[in-house]
C-alpha cells in the first residue's frame, strides 16, 4: 500500500517582515501547527528578525521574496518555492501587505493613487488568485485580508487608501461567497489606529482623544484577532469585516 | 497520443476520480451533467486533466464545451 504523505501545512503572511504582518506571524507560531512563510519586499533583515522570533515562539518558518504587486513576481517566487517544497500546502492566505500615500486628494499625484491601489487591491488578487485553485483543490483554507477603518468610513487625507481597503472589503464579501462551500473562509480584519511604522509619525497623544478606548492598539491584539479567523474555531465565520479599533467606528 | 488514446484516458480518470458510471459517458453526454459538477468543481478537472496531460486549462478554454466529446475535442487541440 502507497504510503500515505504528511503535508507541512503553511500559512502565507504578505507584508510579514514588519508591523501587524510581523506580529501576525509570531502569533500564528505560537498558536497553529503552521509553518509560517514570511513575504517580505525589501527589507530582508526585518524579514529575518520575524523568522527568529517565528523560532522563539516554538515555531517553524522560511522567508520568502516577492513584491505583491507584480504578478509575475508573485507567481515566479512562489512557484519556485513550491518547486523545492514538494510536500508543502498553503492552507492560509493572510493579505497583508499594504502602503500608505496620504495627501488631499486635489493635489494627489497619479503614481500615489496607483502604488497604493496595486499594493493592497492588486497585491490581494496576484497572490490570492494564484493560490486560490490549490485551496479549492484541497477543499480547504483561510484567507484573512488585512483592511482598515479608512476602507469602511473614509479618512480624508486617505482617498487612495480608503478606496484601496474599501475595493478588498467588497472582494472579500464576493470571493468568502464564491469558495464557502469548499470549507474556505474569506474575512477581513479592520484595524484602526494601531501602533506600528506606519502611525509612527501620527500624534497619538492628540488622536486618541477620539478614541473610546483612550489609546492606540497593539500589533498583538490584532494579531490575536487574525489567528482565531484562521483557526478551526471560526469555520463558520466568513464574508465578515471585523472591526478592532477601540470603539472609533462602532 | 491519438484521439482514442485521449478518450480512454479521459474515460478512465472520470470513471476514477469523479465516480462516473462507464455507461454514462457517451460522446454526446452532456459534461457537466453526466460529472454532476457546479461551477467549482471546474477546478478538480483542470488538475485532473494536469496531471493526465500535462497541459492547463483555463476558464475561457470551457467556453462552448458541452457534451463529453466536446471536452475530447478541446483535449485534443490543447495537447497538440
Amino acid at each position: 500500500m502507497a504510503e500515505k504523505v504528511i503535508k507541512k501545512k503553511y500559512a502565507l503572511v504578505t507584508g510579514g517582515s514588519r508591523g501587524i504582518g510581523s506580529a501576525v506571524c509570531k502569533q500564528l507560531a505560537q498558536d497553529s501547527e503552521y509553518h509560517i512563510l514570511i513575504n517580505y519586499n525589501s527589507n530582508e533583515n526585518a524579514a529575518k528578525a520575524t523568522l527568529q522570533e517565528v523560532e522563539q515562539a516554538g515555531g517553524q518558518g522560511t522567508i520568502i521574496k516577492f513584491n505583491v504587486t507584480d504578478s509575475e513576481s508573485v507567481k515566479s517566487s512562489l512557484d519556485a518555492w513550491a518547486e523545492v517544497n514538494k510536500n508543502a500546502v498553503i492552507e492560509v492566505i493572510i493579505n497583508n501587505a499594504g502602503i500608505t500615500k496620504d495627501g488631499m486628494f486635489m493635489w494627489m499625484q497619479p503614481d500615489d493613487w496607483h502604488n497604493v491601489i496595486n499594493t493592497s487591491l492588486n497585491g490581494f488578487f496576484n497572490v490570492t488568485n494564484h493560490l486560490i485553485q490549490k485551496l479549492l483543490v484541497n477543499r480547504y483554507g483561510r484567507i484573512v485580508n488585512m483592511v482598515s477603518v479608512s476602507g469602511l468610513k473614509g479618512n480624508p487625507g486617505q482617498v487612495n487608501y480608503s478606496a484601496a481597503k474599501g475595493a478588498v472589503i467588497a472582494a472579500t464579501k464576493a470571493l468568502s461567497a464564491e469558495v464557502a462551500k469548499r470549507n474556505i473562509t474569506v474575512n477581513a480584519v479592520a484595524p484602526g489606529f494601531i501602533k506600528s511604522d506606519m502611525t509612527a509619525d501620527l500624534d497619538e497623544k492628540e488622536l486618541k482623544k477620539m478614541i473610546p478606548a483612550n489609546r492606540f492598539g497593539e500589533a498583538e491584539e490584532v494579531a490575536q484577532l487574525v489567528s482565531f479567523l484562521v483557526s478551526k474555531k471560526a469555520s463558520y465565520i466568513t464574508g465578515e469585516v471585523i472591526n478592532i479599533n477601540g470603539g472609533i467606528y462602532s | 497520443m491519438n484521439k482514442e488514446e485521449i478518450v480512454e484516458k479521459v474515460n478512465f480518470f472520470l470513471v476514477d476520480e469523479f465516480e462516473v458510471e462507464e455507461d454514462d459517458m457517451s460522446p454526446d453526454a452532456n459534461l457537466k451533467e453526466t460529472l454532476e459538477l457546479d461551477s467549482l468543481d471546474f477546478v478538480d478537472l483542470v488538475v485532473a486533466v494536469e496531471s493526465n496531460f500535462g497541459t492547463k486549462l483555463i476558464g475561457e478554454d470551457f467556453n462552448g464545451v458541452e457534451t463529453l466529446q466536446d471536452f475530447y475535442d478541446l483535449i485534443e487541440r490543447k495537447i497538440s
